[in-house]
């Protein structure tokens, strides 16, 4: 049978070529034609590869790069206190919010996502826009409204991702870790790494990944910086950071890496110094000129800080080292869009097109580009693309509230009535809509409809001043005061240089002391 | 040490002579409670309120009312209404409590039951401004105009206020006399001639009524008082607008930017000024701003319009244009400049349809005519256009009558001697001035489209009644129609850009 391959060589091919289902169902009938107590030694070396050959298979199947899997649950952000200083001074941290820096949009240009972070262009999974203050109020808001997907309790996700590829395999676990004898395969540098892999990303047994690699860097005798590194890496999943920043540390006097910098900078923005993180970034810049990841980690802490402007600085540079890079385009894209300059954003935002992007958000910034630049030729088509891609409920909410955008600027308000009303259909918790319903319905002078929709509004999103500010002039208008000075205090706490907020408080502090 | 304790012990022989038997009385502390009042020292005198209230078992009446009023301070209306209530009960001959009853239910908003307890109250003290005031206001609040002017003017009458001269000033606007208004103001000024709010409200209702001398005597007026008085360097800078002084204008508008970098009527007046100046980019871009920030006004759409017929982005225009009479459609104009979008858009049949409706609106401005017969000409429909040349006229004689305007825009003139001619009417032109033979010859030539269309845009007419709504514009916005301040559309919040996802995303 000249046509048959040697299934060892074949197994191997299909993992270059990343077929890792056939890989691993090939390495799977070749450990079970070759049991492992097998006598001859080119036999045991046949089998350890074939081992080997399918826990990397099983691992690449489900790997997420560490980097980017930056995750708190409800626990880490508000049970820990890693952070040195409480009361940081402004621009030296992370978690305080509401100070612009930069002297990028307001709030009544660009929306915020909660109350003094502007809504980024680009999501990533580690993307924290503001802080829950207490428990309670974590629990009470939107799942996602601080984290990229729902928030858990405590980085639950790592639990769900072992059960899932848990599934995938019908017959139980490829390895069952508590049978492992460590210290043998501590021995052999070959598989222990292999092996550590697959432990910590196939089975997220992060205490049993650990004991491995400690074993394996005594046995390579503190002198493997990989090893240091993965010890790092479970050190900051089970929260130990300082331990886990002197790994690292060694790890880069060791070999420089430009991922043992991101691991450290990661380190340090966990622990709220985003400063030692840039002057870190900084120095990795030294060693590699132009690396766009670390430029990109620099753009993303100047954007923590809500300093826009060398923000886009940096994304700019990211630009000139790699020009599709998407999240740098889509970031410096919005920045352009709500700062007058649609045009820019619209040129930007096509280039994400070019590149083969092809998704609802994508489309629908296209879209409103587009009706802002005045291009009206592309706008609705734009928005129509963006309807038929939208995979979730939340998106066709989306792409409808934007319609209807579109619809108050050529002045049709029945159709912005229609939008509104349908971007709440998909979406039930679609602050935004309630309110522009709330304003058309004011419009109309169907007062008593208008305030039931900005109560809802100021209820859904307690971070938007939009409602709270127009829940204060109807009720202004309408006589009852006190509604309306209770309303906007919230709205001049939302958003504090808003003027007619101001004045409205001035003037009615002006009836209240009055005779 | 036997001398010190002498000492002591004289010192307390001493301080039993001196005490005083202490009496329950129940004002005794009232002296201390307002004076951490009015030193706005609100939590100490809490505390001694609460201290007072629990020695007296709450019968301290003025305790009760100072907590009241710090309540009410705080924005606690519906609490302090509940305190007033006790303190009336305590002591229901007194005026005060009722007074401060009824007010608690005024903020509230319930007017009418705010009135019954003024009416209360007027009964006990007829010689009251403020409850004479505060009726007018409930009554006002009502809708009922005629009682609430009683009630004020006697308020009047008693004592002199700025306040009742405003909240009637208001009302005369409320009911579109300006006439009464104008008067009501006046005399304001003339009792306090250092209020800036009146001052402010005086210039701009002249500036309503074309005064312009008198209204920037007084805008003039409140800026020294208060430099920093948004509104007044708002219409200040729309009426050096109005007579062409852009770049003193805009000098004010950057004062007034630093106040409020989000206001659309500025960001509107900043554009028309640019426009002014020719800078026609930078006025697209301060009134896309504009409309940004409000999307609801017609008159920043009708003036981003009227820029884009400019730049001759027909387009553009009709897309403004249109968004602006889907908002304000009783507006002649409106239907005028679109007509001569529709015009270049290469549809002269809704053209001809929005000119019908012009003409059937704008009563006064001849240029509606103008244009709809210049359209009908090009068409080489005579009859029409002769018959919208003869309607010009007549408006034209009809404003010489009223001699408001005595000077037309040469433009305007121009083009209207030339149509004339080529309709051969030209002998009983309502213009004096002779048309040259050159234009008589040159007007019928099938290139005329182009100066057809340029003259109702390029004109300083046009730009003139970008002006005037422009200035228009802050008018209105100062000037409350409604009870209160009318800007309660805020601009809905803004376009939210769902954040593109990401490759990450999607892997994990």
């Amino acid at each position: 049978m000249g046509l048959d391959m040697d299934p060892m060589f074949l197994a191997w091919s299909y993992f270059r070529r990343r077929k890792f289902q056939s890989c691993a169902a090939l390495c799977t009938k070749l450990l079970e034609s070759n049991p492992y107590d097998q006598e001859t030694e080119t036999k045991i070396i046949v089998t350890e590869a074939a081992w080997s050959l399918k826990t990397r298979a099983l691992t690449e199947m489900v790997y997420v790069d560490e980097i980017d899997v930056d995750q708190e649950g409800i626990a880490e952000m508000m049970l820990d206190d890693s952070a040195i200083a409480q009361i940081a001074r402004p621009g030296t941290s992370l978690k305080l919010s509401g100070i612009s820096q930069g002297g990028g949009p307001s709030p009544a240009v660009r929306p915020m996502s909660q109350s003094g972070r502007p809504i980024t262009g680009f999501v990533r999974p580690g993307t924290q826009s503001g802080r829950p203050g207490t428990m309670e109020q974590a629990i009470k808001t939107p799942r996602t409204a601080y984290t990229a997907r729902p928030v858990t309790s405590a980085s639950g996700r790592f639990v769900r991702l072992g059960t899932a590829s848990m599934l995938t395999s019908p017959d139980g676990p490829f390895i069952n870790l508590s049978r492992l004898n460590l210290t043998k395969y501590a021995g052999k540098p070959n598989l222990a790494k292999a092996l550590f892999e697959y432990i910590f990303h196939h089975e997220n047994d992060v205490k049993t990944a650990l004991d491995l690699a400690a074993l394996a860097t005594e046995h390579s005798q503190f002198k493997d910086w990989w090893w240091k590194v993965q010890i790092g890496k479970c050190y900051y999943r089970l929260g130990l950071y300082r331990e886990a920043e002197k790994q690292f540390k060694s790890a880069f006097k060791q070999q420089e890496m430009v991922d043992t910098v991101l691991y450290l900078a990661k380190v340090y923005i966990r622990l709220d110094q985003p400063l030692t993180a840039l002057s870190l970034f900084k120095q990795g810049l030294d060693r590699f000129p132009g690396e766009v990841t670390l430029l990109t980690g620099i753009a993303r802490i100047h954007d923590e800080m809500n300093n826009i402007v060398s923000a886009t600085e940096y994304y700019k540079d990211v630009l000139k080292q790699d020009n599709t890079n998407v999240e740098a385009i889509a970031c410096i894209g919005s920045n352009h869009f709500y700062s007058d300059q649609p045009e820019i954003a619209l040129r930007f935002y096509r280039r994400l097109l070019q590149m083969g992007v092809y998704n609802c958000q994508l489309f629908n910034n296209l879209g409103l580009c587009c009706f802002y630049a005045q291009q009206y030729d592309m706008t609705l088509s734009s928005f129509q693309r963006a309807l038929s891609l939208a995979v979730n409920d939340e998106e066709v909410a989306d792409v409808w509230y934007n319609l209807g955008h579109v619809a108050v600027g050529i002045g049709d308000m029945n159709l912005a009535y229609q939008c509104f009303k349908l971007a709440l259909a998909n979406n039930n918790d679609h602050a935004e809509a309630y309110n522009n319903l709330a304003v058309l319905e004011m419009r109309k002078g169907h007062h008593e409809q208008a305030r039931g929709f900005l109560q809802t509004a100021a209820a859904l999103a307690p971070h938007m001043y939009e409602p709270h500010y127009n829940f204060a002039a109807l009720s202004d208008k309408v006589g009852d005061l006190q509604s309306s000075y209770i309303a906007a205090q919230k709205s001049a706490a939302a958003f504090p240089e808003h003027v007619d907020t101001q004045q409205l408080i001035k003037q009615l502090q002006q009836h209240f002391a009055m005779l | 040490m036997a001398a010190e304790r002498i000492i002591q012990r004289s010192d307390v022989r001493k301080s039993q002579l001196r005490k005083v038997p202490e009496l329950p009385i129940l004002e005794r502390r009232n002296w201390l409670i307002h004076l951490h009042y009015i030193r706005k020292d609100y939590e100490t005198c809490k505390a001694i309120i609460k201290e007072q209230l629990q020695e007296t078992q709450g019968m301290c009446e003025y305790a009760v009312y100072v907590q009241a009023l710090i309540f009410r301070l705080e924005g606690k209306i519906q609490e302090s209404l509940e305190l007033f209530q006790s303190c009336a009960i305590l002591n229901p001959q007194n005026v005060d409590n009722l007074k401060q009853v009824a007010r608690s239910l005024f903020l509230l908003g319930k007017h009418k039951a705010a009135i019954e307890v003024y009416s209360e109250a007027a009964k006990l003290n007829e010689k009251d401004w403020e409850i004479s005031h505060n009726l007018g206001v409930c009554f006002m609040h009502l809708k009922n105009f005629e009682k609430a002017k009683e009630h004020l003017n006697y308020a009047l009458q008693t004592s002199r206020h700025d306040l009742t001269f405003m909240v009637l000033g208001k009302l005369h606007l409320l009911e579109g006399t300006t006439q009464n208004a104008i008067e009501t103001y006046k005399k304001a000024v003339e009792f306090s001639p250092e209020n800036a709010e009146l001052l402010t409200t005086l210039g701009l209702l002249y500036l309503q009524l074309g005064m312009y001398q008198k209204a920037f005597e007084h805008l003039g007026n409140a800026l020294t008082y208060n430099p920093n008085n948004y509104k007044a360097i708002l219409a200040a800078g729309s009426m050096m607008q109005t007579h062409s002084d852009f770049d003193v204008a805009l000098s004010k508008y950057r004062i007034a930017a630093h106040a409020v970098p989000e206001s659309p009527p500025l960001w509107n007046n900043i554009g028309m000024c640019f426009f002014g100046k020719k800078k026609y980019v930078a006025a697209i871009s301060c009134l896309k701003r504009a409309n940004y920030l409000a999307p609801f006004d017609w008159k920043i759409l009708y003036n981003l319009g009227l820029v884009h017929l400019t730049m001759q982005q027909y387009a553009s225009a009709f897309h403004f244009l249109s968004a602006a009479i889907n908002i304000q459609p009783r507006m002649g104009e409106l239907y005028m400049l679109l007509a001569v979008t529709l015009t270049n858009l290469a549809d002269p049949d809704n053209a001809k349809r929005a000119y019908e409706q012009a003409v059937s609106l704008e009563q006064l401005n001849p240029l509606v005519n103008l244009n709809y017969s210049i359209l009908l000409y090009n068409q080489g429909d005579k009859k029409g256009a002769l018959h919208q040349y003869q309607e010009m006229e007549k408006k034209v004689n009809k404003l010489k009558a009223s001699s408001n305007v005595l000077e037309f825009d040469p433009e305007l003139v121009d083009m209207a001697q030339k149509i004339g001619a080529a309709l051969q009417v030209g002998e009983n032109l309502v213009w004096t001035k002779p048309a040259k033979d050159s234009k008589l010859r040159e007007r019928p030539a099938p290139s005329s489209k182009s100066t057809t269309n340029q003259q109702p845009l390029g004109s300083n007419k046009a730009l003139g009644q970008a002006m005037s709504s422009a200035a228009g514009y802050s008018k209105t916005m100062q000037l409350p129609t409604g009870g209160y301040p009318t800007r309660v559309q805020k601009p809905p919040s803004l376009p939210l850009e769902p954040e593109s996802s990401t490759d990450s995303a999607a892997r994990t």
